[in-house]
């Protein structure tokens, strides 16, 4: 007899407990009894369909991609397939659910509080390099949000491995107050076919053709929308206003916000030559509010004796994350804040990166 | 046709979780209260103290903070933590 990989028969590194329901939709209701689903509905996580993913990324079973440093609970590549196949991930999507988690496990994410806050952030994953067309993934139309099959399944999946396996569930371990409506998913392509600006990625050190993640503890978009002038200038001081008014209304503290540019207004910038390094550095000049602008949002008592303090939204221009991505007509763009200031940082990581290899 | 299928959740390192050994009486005893830094904790914390020595005859009140209310407490804040009889540690907001 042969036994293909993938087959629940060849399997007997499989640690998860076992459970047999009649059917995929008795299924459905066994997940979602026991409050392991996002509220949608979940791919049956069958052996065969977890170590297939397995598989793919040539990890066993029992591989331990990293320890959630707060709980100490060990992350092993099988959990994590486990959950990526119940949100509907195919066993090509499993490298980027890998290196999104690996990502998060580092320190400098602070994963813990940025999962539990009551803040309510979702983690962005931005993907970068060969593999978003491998997967078929797309940065244009409706880039932020369902624009192709691999974004939402690989941002569902995080969602998921946070609920199952940190029981970052609302009202448990996620703390949320609000939360916002990436917690289903919040995953983005950067349209690097219709740029001749450098990926994220390769901005953070990421080597070209390489393919990568970038993850982020933000909140929800901010859209902005300036289509009547073409200086790169005035369509960053529309998007630095957005971003001071995260400073006033939500947190003055400095950190991580990522600049969505689609096509249209990129189109100024790279007409007038404007770099990622150039709109980083005019953002990071000029995205400055005083305490005393409290005072215009209802926030007076906490302005003090400070009131002339500045603020700025970035400590370093780097902290700026400039993405290329949306649908070709529209002046828009969108302002994606940090979930709390510094406490958490952006993470970029290579995809599937093998140290000792000769390529 | 059945069909089987796997946990998703954490089961693997799950360790029983140990309450820490109680202490008989809280009398002369030195008492350590790590706050995770936000505002609210101020006054619960300033009354908790006083209640734990006029009502439980605590000899010493040591008040620690986190400087990052989102991570874990800093080991060194720790590091006289063989001198104190209890820890409680505790959140606000």
């Amino acid at each position: 007899m042969t036994i293909a990989p993938g087959d629940a028969r060849s399997v007997p590194a499989q640690r998860s407990k076992r459970y047999t329901v009649d059917d995929a939709i008795a299924a459905q209701e066994f997940f979602h009894a026991r409050g392991w689903t996002d509220g949608l509905p979940v791919v049956p996580p069958t052996p065969g369909a977890v170590q297939a993913c397995l598989d793919w990324v040539l990890m066993p079973a029992g591989q331990l991609v990293g320890i959630e440093p707060v709980r100490q609970r060990a992350i092993t590549a099988e959990k994590l397939a486990v959950n990526a196949v119940m949100a509907g991930c195919l066993p090509m999507h499993f490298p980027v659910v890998v290196a999104a988690f690996t990502a998060m496990l580092r320190e400098p994410f602070l994963l813990h509080g940025a999962t539990a806050s009551t803040g309510g952030c979702a983690v962005l994953i931005v993907v970068n390099g060969p593999v978003r067309n491998e997967l078929g993934m797309s940065g244009t139309f409706n880039a932020l949000a369902s624009s192709d099959r691999a974004s939402s399944v690989i941002g569902r999946a995080i969602r998921l491995i946070l609920c199952n396996l940190l029981d970052a569930r609302p009202g448990e371990v996620d703390r949320s107050t609000l939360g916002h409506p990436g917690k289903f998913s919040y995953c983005v392509a950067e349209d690097e076919e219709h740029t001749a600006w450098l990926p994220l990625a390769g901005e953070r050190g990421v080597p070209p053709l390489a393919s990568a993640v970038t993850v982020m503890a933000a909140g929800a978009p901010r859209q902005f929308m300036n289509e009547w002038t073409a200086q790169p200038e005035q369509i960053l001081d529309t998007a630095v206003a957005e971003i001071k008014a995260n400073m006033r209304n939500y947190s003055i503290w400095p950190g991580n916000y990522a600049i969505v540019l689609p096509p249209q207004l990129r189109a100024h910038f790279e007409a007038t030559g404007w770099s990622k390094a150039d709109v980083r550095r005019y953002i990071f000049e000029n995205a400055r509010v005083h305490r005393r602008d409290w005072a215009e949002c209802g926030k007076g008592s906490v302005v003090g004796e400070r009131g002339d303090r500045e603020y700025a939204a970035f400590e370093t221009a780097e902290d700026v994350l400039v993405v290329a991505a949306g649908g070709p007509a529209g002046g828009f763009g969108a302002v994606i804040p940090p979930w709390y200031g510094n406490k958490s940082r952006a993470v970029t990581l290579a995809i599937g990166a093998c140290v000792d290899c000769n390529v | 046709m059945s069909l089987e299928i796997l946990d998703p959740t954490h089961e693997f390192d799950a360790r029983a979780f140990l309450p820490a050994k109680r202490l008989a009486s809280l009398e002369g005893a030195t008492v350590a209260i790590v706050s995770n830094g936000k505002k609210g904790t101020q006054p619960f914390f300033a009354a908790f103290e006083h209640e734990l020595a006029a009502r439980y005859g605590v000899a010493r009140v040591v008040r620690l903070t986190k400087s990052n209310y989102s991570a874990p407490v800093e080991a060194e804040l720790l590091n006289d933590a063989e001198r104190w009889h209890a820890l409680v540690a505790g959140v606000g907001d």
